[in-house]
């Protein structure tokens, strides 16, 4: 790695930590009693997830119809949100594989957190396509099996199953990824306690990790590879996600710019949901001096470039249209803006593309509150993008006869903030149950700048 | 016993063809497929190492068996309802279907019928290729009335007071008061719909005879009536004459809705097209001009039309008269007339193209004003279209109401004068304008009787109610037009224990007879005579039922020639200030409320307005925003002249572009007693919203704003305030967006208007075939090799939009032969009706501030490339050898993936469960088409179950299947006969020829999707530029 | 049999790297050292070859590639060919996600599977750890003590900063 690279910056990991200190921080609150915003938090998510679950039960018992979908939109609330949770899901792979291949130190604090909160928005992506589905009794129809009469298996042509293959393999992958990574931590958890059921727990999940330098040396070359995969991962899913529009005939889905538009998009909500999420956590467990001003401010940089590129890529769009000529094509991107849900297009500007733009000042990229804010604003926005490409495409295409409306009911809300709800549970869960950092990738960063700037011993 | 063209003896039920039993063990044995001889007896016992087995294997084989039986013991044995046919009625062969001839009582315009029955039940109704009135056609409501039969509310016993009771016990009870008044000498009324079936005549006059003072009233409540009182005038005969559209060169109709509603919408529609065949050798395309105040279906399909407010159509008549008679060399039967209410070029026109076609041109007026028709008479006349396009020695008897009787009539009820009132296939309580006075009135008459089957306004107030027998259970006939003898014979056993209307006088003449020997005497001694060929009678009668209908001399009332009844100009009563003119309609699916009780014809989108489930007050867009009402806006309606509360209703406003801006339009037919129902349509869910309105009914009935006065029922013309009430009620629209432009602000340059759909002028399609045609896009060639060559059949289907109507005929026979289910008014509001048949009614907005309307029916086009199929993840939709698009029910998950990616946007999706509103409708199911369950999604199949039955057929048969042996059900239904179905590898076929017409063009053809239906341009009769040619997007 | 092993425990990365040189300038046979996270340059120290994992995650994910490939072709062109949308028999484009899909998956999961069996991982594994800081904040290094001399193993160690050094008597796993 460049040491000089970096020696040229302020430490990493503030506080001059020893060693053992980091263990002895990253374990304290698994360690310690919840404290009663963990529990306050906890309770609303859990309750705002219940009302989904309530949503979907009803939903599946009684019919698709119970949603605000039609003849002509016939996706909706659904589909958006398998999309943008998919979206979510992709700043945990891209903070840890990629960021390890670029030799980002500095992730080495949030990857951890950034991984689980990937499986856990993979997990509320995946709910939808699953509850979309007129029969979803029959979901597992899906996966390549033969029919009972003969060999009947699945349509590969079809972009959904590519979708499929994409998000099942991109699940798998991230979980054996976050589960390799916490591998010694495990192990380190597993030696500070003496005895008892928990002991057992992590001695069971730690695979009798012992630290052997022998285990290391292949461990690093397992996690590069795994990177290196997992990097191809995170390009290829959203590619294949954004194939469910681009391959279409619909106008305003059949775009060829979209696979590159929606990998950014991704990264863009990814990072943004990262902030969120870390800016409350270094709050809650008390871990300002792993995650500083300083992870922030990168990551406010991140977001501010991908927001870029995601605004560039809603032009190009619209320049494409006017400049193929093609009335169909032209008048969605001209509805889009100007006809029933222009007021959604503009959230999504504003949100995604406008807001963003205030990272270009130093003072609000260190500025906590700021970023928190600003955050929020990217998430919302990139759910509307998401909700404007799908809704504005279909309800007004071809034929003038079959134009349609669209508006939710009370069951898709619900639907959507239980997805919430769902995800905010899972995550505080890992927060009290699991080492939200990588001890022993910080260790290394911790041993590497107390080389680098010297201090205590 | 009637059969569609070509089908062969496959409909015989009588007598099967092979005689000797022939048991299968397959399908594919029963068409010969396999030689059963070939087959081995038994199964091949699989012999040697397949059967040893290890110790292990046994105990397992062993073990399983063991639990099996203990799991399936423990589930409830099912329970067996399985009734064989014990005794095996002859002509029934199960899973095969039967069909039988007979005639449409839907209305009274006697339309033939081919009934299709399985194993007992009638299904699917189908117009009679051979029948001399209806020609093959059948509409909306003639294939809805099958639905009437499975309706679980029709009454199945005789009531008395309200209360059921017996046969017996009724006809005692009636005798005996029919006897009183008959020494009493006291008056006695029958009061009937007009009857076209000569023996129910003849039996109501014997029952009549019997009383001192008894009298036959007949009313329409669509009335005709001034028709025949004008050519009482002058042509001293009350009589409809029969109007030949199919010898019509020029065409002026002048508020007659012939296409749709007015008389006999099918038989004129048949002969309409016959006048507009383009592409073969005899090339005919008559000209159509219409004058009326409202979007009607028959303004949507004229070539020429011109927009007047109702009171002005005497002034316009009377000018065109005037016009006429001076080319005609006489001089005007007026003196002075004020100024044309149109540009005066434009009567001029009209006039010149009507005398320049004479003999060969028609006028006809669907007023119910006697001046307006005397006026018209003396056009016709004036243009000799009397023996030409009017027949007047073979009459119609399809509307023989007399307003002035049914005034006399209610008189005579207010005065309780009458003693007895017969009511017979009429509601006057709901359809006659003071009702509510009526209603009062019938307490004063001792005794009423009502034949109605359900209990309606009318019959709720009847001393007795003895319930007449649904049309296809009963043997009767009918004689729409002179000299064509109709046979209506019973397909299945009666529902509930009804009497026809003919066994009750019967009963009550004192000769009680059953149905059957009533009409076969009554043909004996009426009928049988007036034959043309001399053959016995049994050949005569078995040749009628057979055929469905019979020719005969005609006996009709011979019209004298013209006499010159004084032609007047009725007076127009200037429209006061602040008021609109009300126009009362009658619209496609309900009529006059006849189809009110049947789910269908409520979900049927209204061919103009696309709304379905309620009626609505039309507003010129005009009118509406001067009155700041949008669409949606429930509007107060009062009738001027401070007439009661009772003739005010609040309906729901409708933005009617076309429509005169003085005018408010309001369907009847609305607001039945019955309709109650209905609650019970839809999903029940958190969110869904009832179909009934607040009154727990359909709609609101109209009737009571229409007036009865010297001698005239009037529906239009009142003036009437409108007034907006600040609710709202959201109407359940099927087509959003009406225009084929997109909205101008949002409109590209210059693609504005969408290609959609190819029109031009006749004078440009002469010049070239071709014209119109947004340049043929040649099939481009795929970037992938093409696998799939189809060297079998391949079906295909043209439609002629210049011969389409939009009837929606085909909707309805969609729904029948496919089992598409009815989903209610608020899954129609949010956009989830089901018909796989649509019909996408564009306006496009003329120059000269009129609106052309286009008609395009849109199903599933069967693409070749699908973009519906490459996306399903599971395979439910893929694509047959045939080149049919296949939705396989059974393996869709409902992704919506398809829908979201068809381009026609034609598949429809089930959002809910839907069930029927009526157990008993579970009869009218096609057993050949599966009932699709919640979260599968569907489409138009092209019928594959009639083209499976075809190939069976003609397999059995050992002949090649004919073209056209395969009729989808909207071919065979259309009145038009617009569809052409068939095999496209077959050069011969009619389909092969469409497909090499100039005309035929594919919609979104630039997609390369190639789909399998085309259409041919729609071509208007117009100068050339007068609209119709511009198509946008250059 | 056992054997005797010595037990070098360090506080810092450096030393323990130092230690390991030292070992292996002095030709003393280097067990295995145990560190809390991966100590870059001790490999060079502990002159350990470079992983053959790499390898293995290749194999394994051209044999997803490959199956996925033919499993597509057999089951829309071979096993039941279905006309979808005029698309022919063998549309291979449309493969490629679901090929790339199933080569990452094969050669992660593989990957790892093979990393777990090769260093003999697994649930209810008991942990051989010479030293239980090991996994916190110590450095151990472990030498086979067969051959040397106690003696100049230990100064090796002190040389190089040890906090504890002992000798230990070990089952033979091997």
């Amino acid at each position: 790695m460049s040491e000089h690279a970096v020696s040229l910056r302020a430490p990493l990991i503030t506080g001059d930590k020893s060693i053992a200190q980091v263990t002895d921080d990253v374990c304290a609150p698994m360690e310690g009693r919840p404290t009663a915003l963990w529990w306050g938090a906890f309770i609303v998510a859990f309750a705002v997830m219940l009302l989904g679950v309530a949503a979907v039960s009803y939903q599946i018992a009684t019919g698709i119809g119970t949603w605000g979908v039609n003849r002509t939109v016939g996706w909706a609330f659904d589909i958006t949100n398998f999309v943008f949770w998919i979206g979510i899901g992709h700043a945990g792979t891209l903070i840890s594989a990629i960021l390890f291949l670029l030799r980002q130190r500095w992730r080495t604090s949030v990857n951890r957190a950034a991984e689980a909160m990937t499986i856990f928005a993979v997990i509320c992506a995946a709910i939808f396509p699953l509850i979309h589905m007129g029969r979803p009794w029959f979901a597992y129809w899906v996966l390549p099996l033969p029919n009972t009469r003969g060999s009947l298996w699945v349509n590969f042509r079809s972009p959904l199953l590519w979708d499929v293959f994409a998000i099942g393999t991109y699940f798998t992958i991230s979980v054996v990824f976050w589960y390799v990574g916490l591998l010694p931590d495990l192990a380190t958890v597993r030696d500070r306690i003496k005895e008892g059921a928990r002991r057992r727990i992590f001695a069971f999940f730690s695979l009798g990790w012992n630290g052997s330098y022998r285990t290391w040396h292949h461990y690093e070359a397992v996690y590069l590879l795994l990177a290196a995969l997992g990097t191809a991962l995170v390009v290829s899913v959203h590619s294949i996600v954004s194939m469910d529009f681009a391959t279409s005939l619909v106008p305003g889905w059949h775009t060829t710019i979209f696979p590159p538009y929606f990998v950014a998009g991704a990264i863009f909500s990814g990072m943004a949901m990262v902030l969120t999420l870390m800016i409350i956590a270094r709050k809650t467990m008390r871990l300002e001096n792993y995650i500083t001003i300083r992870h922030v401010e990168i990551m406010a940089k991140l977001v501010l470039t991908t927001g870029s590129i995601v605004g560039l890529a809603y032009a190009t769009e619209f320049f494409i249209a006017a400049y193929s000529n093609n009335p169909y094509e032209q008048f969605v991107f001209i509805n889009r803006a100007f006809g029933p849900f222009a007021w959604a297009y503009w959230i999504m500007v504003s949100c995604n593309v406008i807001a963003p733009q205030l990272f270009w000042f130093k003072r609000v990229r260190t500025n906590l509150a700021a970023v928190f804010v600003l955050s929020l604003f990217v998430n919302v926005g990139m759910w509307f993008e998401r909700f404007v490409l799908i809704v504005t495409s279909l309800h007004r295409d071809y034929l003038p006869s079959s134009w349609a409306d669209y508006a939710p009911t009370s069951v898709e809300l619900a639907t959507l903030a239980g997805s919430f709800g769902l995800f905010f549970t899972c995550f505080l869960l890992f927060c009290r149950f699991l080492p939200v950092i990588a001890i022993s990738e910080v260790k290394a960063v911790v041993a590497h700048d107390r080389r680098t700037f010297g201090g205590g011993r | 016993m009637g059969t569609p063209a070509g089908a062969g003896d496959r409909m015989d039920p009588v007598m099967p063809k092979h005689d000797e039993k022939h048991y299968w063990k397959s399908l594919e044995e029963r068409d010969g497929a396999i030689d059963p001889a070939a087959l081995p007896e038994f199964l091949a016992v699989p012999s040697g190492a397949d059967w040893r087995t290890t110790r292990r294997g046994f105990l397992v084989a062993a073990g399983f068996g063991l639990a099996g039986t203990a799991l399936s013991s423990c589930s409830r044995a099912p329970v067996e309802r399985a009734i064989p046919f014990l005794l095996q009625p002859e002509a029934v062969t199960p899973g095969r279907a039967s069909f039988y001839a007979s005639t449409c009582a839907g209305c009274s315009a006697g339309c033939g019928l081919i009934v299709k029955s399985r194993d007992g039940r009638p299904i699917k109704l189908e117009g009679n290729p051979d029948h001399p009135v209806s020609r093959g056609g059948l509409c909306a409501v003639g294939q809805a009335s099958i639905l009437g039969l499975y309706d679980s509310q029709r009454l199945d016993a005789p009531t008395r007071e309200g209360r059921r009771t017996s046969w017996d016990e009724a006809d005692r009870a009636i005798l005996s008061s029919l006897a009183e008044i008959r020494q009493q000498r006291r008056p006695v009324r029958f009061l009937t719909s007009t009857i076209t079936s000569p023996t129910t005549r003849a039996t109501i006059d014997a029952f009549l005879a019997s009383f001192a003072d008894a009298r036959h009233v007949t009313y329409d409540s669509l009335s005709a009536s001034a028709v025949l009182d004008a050519h009482e005038r002058t042509h001293g005969a009350r009589l409809l004459p029969r109007y030949r559209f199919d010898r019509a060169e020029v065409i002026v109709g002048v508020d007659a809705d012939f296409l749709g509603t007015w008389i006999s919408p099918v038989e004129y529609t048949a002969g309409y097209r016959s006048g507009r065949t383009l592409g073969d050798a005899l090339a005919r395309m008559s000209f159509h001009a219409q004058i009326e105040s409202r979007m009607s279906l028959t303004g949507a399909k004229a070539d020429l039309r011109v927009v007047l407010a109702p009171a002005q159509y005497g002034l316009l008549m009377a000018h065109l008269a005037d016009r006429v008679a001076r080319l005609a060399g006489a001089n005007s039967p007026f003196e002075l007339l004020a100024a044309p209410p149109v540009a005066p070029a434009l009567v001029d026109t009209l006039a010149e193209r009507l005398w320049h076609a004479r003999e060969k041109s028609l006028v006809v007026c669907g007023s119910n004003e006697v001046g307006l028709q005397v006026l018209c008479n003396a056009i016709n006349h004036t243009l000799g279209a009397y023996g030409g396009t009017i027949d007047l020695d073979r009459p119609s008897f399809q509307q023989q109401g007399s307003d002035r009787q049914i005034e006399e009539l209610l008189g005579d009820l207010s005065k309780g004068s009458v003693a007895a009132l017969l009511v017979a296939g009429v509601n006057p309580v709901y359809e006659l304008p003071g009702g509510e006075a009526l209603a009062q009135h019938l307490k004063k008459v001792p005794l009423v009787i009502s034949f109605s089957s359900h209990l309606d306004e009318t019959s709720s107030l009847a001393r007795f109610v003895c319930p007449d027998r649904h049309y296809l259970e009963s043997w009767a006939d009918a004689e729409p037009v002179a000299g064509a003898l109709c046979v209506t014979q019973p397909v299945i056993g009666p529902i509930g224990g009804t009497r026809q209307l003919i066994e009750s006088l019967a009963a009550w003449s004192g000769a009680p007879k059953p149905a059957y020997e009533l009409l076969r005497e009554s043909w004996m001694t009426r009928v049988y005579p007036r034959r043309l060929a001399d053959q016995p009678f049994e050949a005569f009668w078995d040749r009628a039922v057979h055929d469905g209908f019979v020719e005969v001399a005609a006996n009709a009332p011979a019209g004298r020639t013209f006499a010159a009844a004084a032609a007047s100009v009725p007076a127009a009563a200037p429209a006061a200030a602040g008021t609109l003119a009300l126009v009362l309609y009658p619209k496609v699916a309900m009529l006059d409320g006849r189809g009110a009780l049947n789910p269908w014809l409520h979900e049927l989108p209204d061919p103009i307005t696309k709304t379905t489930w309620d009626n609505y007050a039309c507003l010129s867009p005009a009118a509406a925003s001067a009155l700041h009402v949008a669409e949606g806006d429930i509007v107060r309606i009062e009738v001027g002249g401070g007439s009661g509360p009772s003739s005010a209703i609040e309906l729901p406003a409708c933005l009617q572009p076309g429509q005169h801006d003085g005018v408010v339009a309001v369907a009847l037919g609305y607001g039945r007693m019955g309709t109650e129902r209905f609650a019970k349509v839809g999903p029940r869910w958190l969110e869904a919203r009832p179909t009934v309105g607040d009154d727990g009914r359909v709609g609101k009935n109209a009737a009571p704003l229409a007036s009865l006065s010297d001698g005239a029922l009037r529906y239009s013309g009142a003036p009437v305030r409108v007034v907006k009430t600040g609710r709202r009620r959201d109407l359940a629209v099927t087509q959003s967006h009406h225009y084929i432009a997109v909205p101008a602000h949002l409109a590209p340059a210059g693609g504005a208007r969408r290609p959609i759909v190819q029109e031009t002028t006749l004078p440009a399609y002469v010049k070239d075939p071709a014209a119109g045609s947004h340049g043929h896009h040649e099939a481009k060639e795929d970037l992938w090799p093409s696998d799939h060559s189809y060297p079998g059949r391949r079906w295909k289907m043209v439609i002629d939009l210049t011969a389409c109507t939009g009837c929606s005929a085909c909707v309805i026979a969609c729904q029948v032969e496919n089992n598409v289910p009815v989903v209610g008014r608020d899954e129609v509001r949010r956009h989830r009706e089901m018909h796989w048949m649509r019909i996408d009614r564009y306006y496009a907005d003329r120059a000269d501030g009129g609106v052309d309307v286009i008609q395009q029916p849109m199903l599933c086009q069967h693409c070749e490339n699908a973009s519906c199929e490459t996306v399903c993840p599971v395979l439910a939709t893929v694509h047959s050898e045939e080149g049919l698009n296949q939705q396989v029910y059974n393996r869709c998950v409902g992704t919506r993936y398809c829908a979201n990616n068809c381009p026609y946007k034609v598949r429809r999706f089930n959002w809910f469960d839907y069930p029927r509103e009526d157990r008993l409708q579970h009869l009218v199911l096609n057993p050949d088409v599966v009932v699709r369950s919640r979260g599968v999604m569907e489409k138009c199949s092209m019928c594959v179950q009639r083209i499976q039955d075809a190939k069976v057929e003609a397999k059995r048969q050992g002949l090649p299947l004919s073209d056209g042996a395969v009729q989808t059900a909207c071919q065979q239904s259309c009145p038009a006969k617009a569809i052409t179905f068939g095999d496209a590898n077959d050069p011969e076929s009619r389909v092969a020829r469409l497909l090499k017409d100039p005309r035929h063009f594919r919609v979104l053809e630039e997609l390369n999707v190639k789909p399998s239906v085309g259409y041919l341009t729609l071509i208007r009769n117009r100068a050339e530029g007068e609209g119709g040619g511009a198509t946008g997007h250059e | 049999m056992s054997r005797r092993i010595f037990v070098g425990v360090f506080e810092d990365e450096a030393d323990v790297i130092a230690a390991a040189d030292a070992s292996r300038a002095q030709g003393f046979a280097i067990v295995d050292a145990f560190t809390p996270y991966a100590v870059h340059g001790l490999d060079r120290a502990m002159g350990l070859k470079p992983s053959w994992l790499p390898w293995a995650c290749f194999g394994l994910g051209a044999a997803g590639l490959a199956f996925a490939t033919w499993f597509q072709f057999w089951t829309t062109a071979v096993a039941w060919p279905i006309n979808v949308g005029g698309r022919p028999w063998n549309s291979l484009p449309a493969f490629v996600p679901v090929m790339f899909e199933l080569m990452v998956l094969c050669a992660g999961v593989g990957v790892v599977v093979t990393f777990v069996i090769a260093r003999r991982l697994g649930p209810w594994r008991a942990p051989e750890i010479p030293d239980l800081r090991a996994t916190h904040d110590r450095f151990v290094l472990v030498l086979d003590g067969g051959a040397s001399d106690p003696r100049a193993v230990r100064r090796v160690f002190a040389d190089c900063r040890a906090v504890a050094i002992e000798e230990r008597d070990v089952e033979d796993r091997r």
